[in-house]
């Protein structure tokens, strides 16, 4: 009896279930949005007067834990759109079928050169097709939609000042449809600009989840401004290596 | 530690040889697994069996063995917490978390206030995932009981799938997150994930009771479970047996209340426990630690402080952290029990030698002893109760 009891008790679950929203999509047909930050697949970006960013400095390929990426440089050569001598990467190979997706390449770039794509999942018949070459990377630029990572916003998350950094989730739109303006000079300022209008957007959005006093917010949003963006790229490129030997 | 049951029945040798218990060789040697679907994994066991009581049972691990502590020791310490996201599968933030713990208390790293919230507030997330998969697969092992058990199954994962989302939102990733570092996190919480996160709660909460009506409260699921793979607290101790499992047999031990770590020195757990230490008392605990988990979030994000969230600076060069000469263990409450992870730094950017605790095989260890005088289908129920994860167990 008890038995028969339960088993009513559980078809009343199940049908219950049958007029709840479905959660499944029919996926070639339906693709699940994916979140801002998802990380799928690479891609190589160009600066904002279309010269490559990628500078070769072997960063990506030295923090790589499963040592997917191989980069033949940096060569020295004239920029083919200002003229000027600057490094480049001779051949930068990424190796997809053997990536843990870790982002780690990402955050260490310095010219934020490698970024991320969010495209659902690739699936392929040999292995020959998950390896990136150069070619592809830079055709993943245009064809793909960005993921919202890249060296410059991941490292602005983590150094202390942190309120401009934070309200970043909320426009990231923005750099994907816009063209890669992924220059250090154009970030910079765009990230100087910025803080006074998004400075208010952690306060309203906190203020909902979280009560505490927002008091910080208009003195870490100062610093941060002028100190953040610039900050990374001076200091990794230099005093990182060995201030952290010294360590 | 109060008193522990101890049951009349005389524990079994389980180093005895087979020839002693069965010197006519008419037992029946049963090969179970390594590619059987309720091993959890790849998991093999030597059951001999008298008719279908087990009258002894030989586990044997080692299949998914992937040489993770041999690879750490090869990798720089900024590069292994993508690494042994992989050890656990099914709660990979807690595994990140326990290896960059002992990173930090090595270069005595101060981790800011809001990181040490974050971490708690995603390893509670990851036990409620966590559990309600092992509450599901449980179901699945006891099978035709509860109508295939898949019913329960597959309620399990879809609201284990709303946390994976949450995850995804905040790293980018739904398993492999790699949003710990040494000295904090890497990503910061994004604009109105809390709420997210607490309509997420919200239906978790409002659905426990019908997984409770699916599984505990069923009388066809106690009659499976009740009384079946006794596991005694002081057995449970010896074999050093942490987590739900330990908890279930009437000790009562929690490392977040015990030793209390990231942000449990300011949000208290409340431990759930309870005694009879049988696959129905290892059920009980873990659906009681989900609503505790569920409680625990609330709070946590509710009092989740402003403030940056890396002590340090963000990784750039792999030879930029390097850990003085010495070695320290420290151990963290996974959804599993304790995971502990000791590593001996000899002042590179390299650790001499890393050693991963795993709870699940602590856990594993029970079964020559809980195993004979019980039935072949019941050794599948007491498999899924322990909820064992091979890739933590061989890493």
């Amino acid at each position: 009896m008890r038995h028969f009891l339960d088993a009513l008790k559980n078809v009343g679950t199940i049908a219950k279930s049958f007029v709840r929203p479905r959660v499944t999509v029919e996926f070639p047909k339906q693709l699940r949005p994916r979140a801002e930050r998802y990380r799928a697949s690479f891609a190589l970006l160009h600066e904002a007067d279309g010269d490559e960013a990628c500078i070769g400095c072997l960063q990506c390929e030295r923090i790589c834990p499963s040592k997917v990426i191989a980069i033949k440089g940096p060569v020295k050569r004239d920029s083919p759109i200002t003229g000027k001598k600057r490094s480049y990467a001779d051949d930068f190979t990424l190796d997809l079928s053997a990536c843990i997706f870790c982002e780690l390449c990402v955050q260490v770039c310095p010219t934020d050169a490698i970024v991320m794509t969010r495209e659902q999942e690739e699936p392929a018949y040999g292995r020959e097709t998950l390896v990136l070459t150069m070619a592809k990377l830079y055709e993943n630029e245009k064809s793909k939609t960005r993921a919202w990572g890249d060296g410059t916003k991941l490292m602005g998350m983590q150094v202390p000042p942190k309120p401009p950094a934070e309200a970043k989730p909320a426009d990231a739109p923005k750099p994907v449809e816009a063209k890669p303006a992924e220059a250090t000079k154009p970030v910079e300022a765009k990230t100087a600009a910025t803080p006074p209008p998004e400075a208010p957007k952690p306060v309203e959005a906190m203020a909902a989840a979280t009560p505490p006093p927002d008091a910080p917010k208009p003195v870490g949003a100062e610093p941060a401004g002028t100190a953040n963006a610039p900050k990374p790229e001076v200091k990794a490129d230099g005093p990182a290596g060995p201030n952290g030997g010294t360590s | 530690m109060t008193q522990l049951t101890v049951s009349a029945r005389p524990r079994p040798n389980p180093y005895l040889p087979i020839d002693s218990l069965d010197p006519e060789a008419e037992l029946m040697l049963l090969h179970f697994g390594p590619q059987h679907p309720s091993t959890h994994g790849v998991f093999r066991m030597d059951l001999y069996l008298d008719g279908e009581i087990i009258v002894k049972a030989v586990p044997y691990v080692g299949y998914l063995h992937r040489a993770v502590e041999k690879l750490c020791e090869k990798l720089t310490y900024v590069q292994q917490t993508p690494i042994v996201d992989k050890n656990d599968y099914v709660a990979p933030m807690t595994n990140e978390q326990a290896l960059v713990m002992v990173f930090e208390a090595m270069l005595k790293l101060e981790v800011p206030r809001r990181a040490r919230w974050m971490r708690s507030l995603f390893a509670e997330l990851q036990r409620i995932a966590s559990h309600l998969l092992a509450i599901g697969t449980f179901s699945l092992d006891l099978g035709g009981a509860l109508g295939g058990g898949s019913t329960a199954f597959i309620y399990c994962f879809r609201e284990r799938e709303l946390i994976l989302d949450l995850f995804e939102d905040v790293t980018g990733s739904r398993f492999h997150y790699n949003t710990h570092t040494i000295g904090g996190n890497r990503h910061d919480l994004p604009v109105g994930w809390g709420a997210k996160v607490k309509a997420a709660l919200e239906l978790i909460e409002s659905r426990m009771p019908e997984f409770a009506a699916l599984t505990i409260e069923n009388h066809l699921f106690q009659q499976r479970t009740k009384g079946v793979g006794v596991l005694e607290g002081a057995l449970a101790l010896e074999l050093g047996i942490t987590g739900a499992n330990l908890r279930a047999s009437g000790v009562d031990h929690d490392l977040r209340r015990d030793a209390p770590y990231s942000a449990y020195d300011e949000v208290k757990v409340k431990v759930a426990t309870a005694s009879g230490g049988d696959c129905y008392a290892r059920s009980i605990v873990r659906v009681e630690e989900v609503k505790e988990s569920i409680r625990l979030c609330r709070a946590l994000l509710d009092g989740m402080p402003e403030g940056p969230i890396n002590s340090g600076k963000p990784v750039k060069l792999p030879v930029q952290t390097k850990i003085p000469v010495g070695q320290t263990y420290v151990g963290i409450e996974t959804p599993r029990g304790e995971l502990g992870t000791w590593v001996i730094a000899d002042g590179t950017q390299n650790p001499y030698r890393l050693k991963i605790r795993p709870p699940s095989l602590h856990a594993l260890a029970a079964l020559p002893y809980i195993l004979p005088g019980q039935t072949v289908s019941d050794a599948v129920a007491i498999l899924g109760s322990l909820d064992p994860i091979m890739g933590e167990v061989d890493r």
